[in-house]
């Protein structure tokens, strides 16, 4: 009889540790719930179900966020920050992982006043340079402020992952006369991809998420990320639900897609660059 | 001669790789410090001249209490954020690593906010803290606790609690997963032998799981604090530092400063003021925690 009582009673915690973890859910579910009933249904019932699948606010969102311009924009700044963190930082990262002497901790502890470095303590200078340099309002100017935001994680990533990596083909390629250059280029280049994957989701997030930077660095609304189209959106003063709700879902979409696609990979991806 | 050079620069030629990442580096961390510090001197204001100013900016800092008062705000926001979000982190943790049928499927769960955007998780916990016609409220009217409803933003004795558990609710799942897998790096067979001597499932949590998980507890409180530290977004977003700034964190004064009132040279000052805080405590956790990290 023991054990019996003793499983009704791991069922039982289980699925109450199940309901309070779905229950964190709650406000996402509210998000999508609202997005589909107007102001007017939300000041009578602020918690009804929506009656119907009215559509009208999306609608709305879609004609006047410049959605489609944003995602574009995010997508864009994306792949161009993943491609120059991941080819800036793994090159640093090679001679890191490979050599210690007191060139490469010096080079260590710079990259680490980076990392630690809140972009509140450098946004007024950075809009001072971007603004003498030209570089305001422009996608080279978000581009470079990304990059640099990533760069040292990306260098710390991929010079713990080049350490575990054996040296034995690197010795090789080089008794064939292989230049540096090449030894990085042809042998140790390849095997970064998983390292890569995972510094893409980084970038990916911190792009598409991130708002003070292009707040304060873009102005014209053919440039806004994302967020910026849902912040110029939905406005600060006098916010409506019926405009909030929509461009909100709209605005977290496609994230919570990819999410749900390679939930595990991105768990464990960014768990793991936390804890190295 | 080209070979020449190819031997004086062989020796150092694998050192250049880091030339491209340091001049990013040096460009956009280093020389803005630099920038930063020598800016806080001036009465900069984006345009014309910079005139130096001695410690002025600084005394400002010091004698107005408007200032002193956002980072104590800073201070008390990180404090509660980094407390309940590792304490709830843990308990999850503790409770699905003991449940491995359901533990990726919550651990999931749990971490979805965390890909959400601060501009959109403060537009809607906005929303649902809204006196009338806010989710929270209806919420609590339906389950008969009427009375505590309240325009949770609105107050200041419960605005910096009500976007701290904003914060907490987002990140949470990540601590969460932090402190699996330090679960998870607990060697099987000293978790085997508590069980074997009879520990029941709280003492093996409290004697055997605790003390292995400092270094979590270290990576979560140290990125937590780093994290949460700079908190601009949701502030800036649910309530603009109010009301009666009680929420008014260094980073939004930092940034009113610079674009509210084009004070270049004073937000300066407010950065290297951050800067300070942040190397501070991030100086003293690493030591404190690592000590308790030695000790255990």
């Amino acid at each position: 009889m023991r054990p019996m009582i003793r499983r009704v009673v791991s069922i039982f915690g289980q699925a109450s540790v199940v309901v309070v973890t779905l229950a964190m859910l709650a406000p996402v579910f509210y998000m999508i719930m609202m997005s589909f009933r107007t102001s007017a249904e939300i000041a009578e019932e602020p918690l009804a179900m929506p009656q119907a699948l009215y559509l009208g606010n999306y609608a709305n969102a879609l004609e006047n966020m410049n959605y489609w311009q944003g995602v574009l924009n995010s997508l864009g700044i994306t792949l161009t920050v993943t491609v120059l963190v991941a080819l800036l930082g793994s090159m640093a990262a090679y001679p890191l992982a490979r050599r210690t002497n007191r060139f490469t901790r010096g080079v260590i502890l710079i990259v680490a006043l980076g990392l630690a470095t809140p972009p509140f303590v450098t946004i007024t200078p950075i809009y001072v340079i971007f603004r003498n340099l030209g570089l305001l309002d422009s996608y080279p100017g978000i581009v470079i402020a990304f990059t640099a935001l990533n760069l040292p994680l990306a260098v710390f990533f991929y010079t713990s992952f080049i350490s575990a990596i054996p040296k034995e083909l690197e010795e090789a390629a080089r008794l064939d006369n292989c230049g540096d250059w090449q030894v990085y280029w042809y042998i140790v280049r390849p095997l970064l991809g998983p390292a890569t994957a995972t510094l893409s989701l980084f970038v990916t997030l911190m792009v598409w998420n991130d708002f003070t930077y292009p707040l304060l660095l873009l102005s014209s609304p053919e440039k806004f990320t994302v967020m910026i189209s849902v912040y110029r959106f939905v406005g600060n003063l006098n916010i409506q639900p019926d405009m909030l709700f929509p461009a909100a879902v709209l605005g977290s979409a496609p994230l919570l897609v990819l999410f749900m696609i390679f939930q595990r990979r991105i768990v464990s991806g960014v768990t793991a660059g936390a804890v190295k | 001669m080209p070979e020449a050079w190819g031997r004086v620069l062989q020796p150092i030629r694998i050192y250049l790789f880091t030339v491209p990442a340091l001049l990013v580096i040096g460009a956009f961390f280093v020389y803005p410090i630099l920038l930063s510090v020598n800016l806080s001197f001036t009465n900069f204001t984006g345009v014309g001249v910079a005139n130096y100013i001695g410690w002025a900016n600084y005394e400002r800092f010091l004698s107005r209490s408007r200032y002193l008062n956002s980072v104590g705000v800073t201070i008390k926001f990180t404090f509660l954020v980094v407390v309940f979000q590792t304490l709830i982190g843990l308990v999850f943790a503790a409770l699905l690593h003991r449940m491995p049928a359901i533990r990726n499927f919550c651990r999931a769960v749990l971490f979805t906010p965390a890909m959400m955007s601060f501009v959109i998780v403060g537009y809607v916990w906005q929303f649902i803290y809204a006196p009338y016609t806010g989710g929270l409220n209806a919420f609590l009217s339906a389950i008969g606790l009427e009375s505590l409803a309240r325009g949770w933003l609105g107050d200041p004795s419960t605005a910096l609690f009500a976007i701290a558990a904003t914060h907490v609710w987002m990140f949470v799942g990540y601590t969460t997963a932090i402190f699996l897998v330090g679960f998870a790096n607990i060697p099987s067979d000293i978790e085997e032998a508590g069980r074997l001597d009879g520990a029941s499932s709280w003492q093996r949590f409290r004697y055997l799981e605790l003390p292995l998980l400092a270094p979590s507890f270290t990576v979560n409180i140290i990125l937590s604090t780093v994290g949460t530290l700079k908190t601009f977004e949701l502030p800036f977003i649910m309530t603009r530092g109010g009301p009666d700034r009680a929420t008014n964190t260094l980073s939004l004064e930092i940034v009113n400063n610079l674009f509210g009132s084009y004070k270049f040279g004073f937000a300066s000052a407010l950065s290297i003021v951050m800067l300070l805080i942040v190397v501070a405590v991030a100086i003293v956790q690493n030591i404190y925690l690592k000590r308790r990290e030695d000790n255990q």
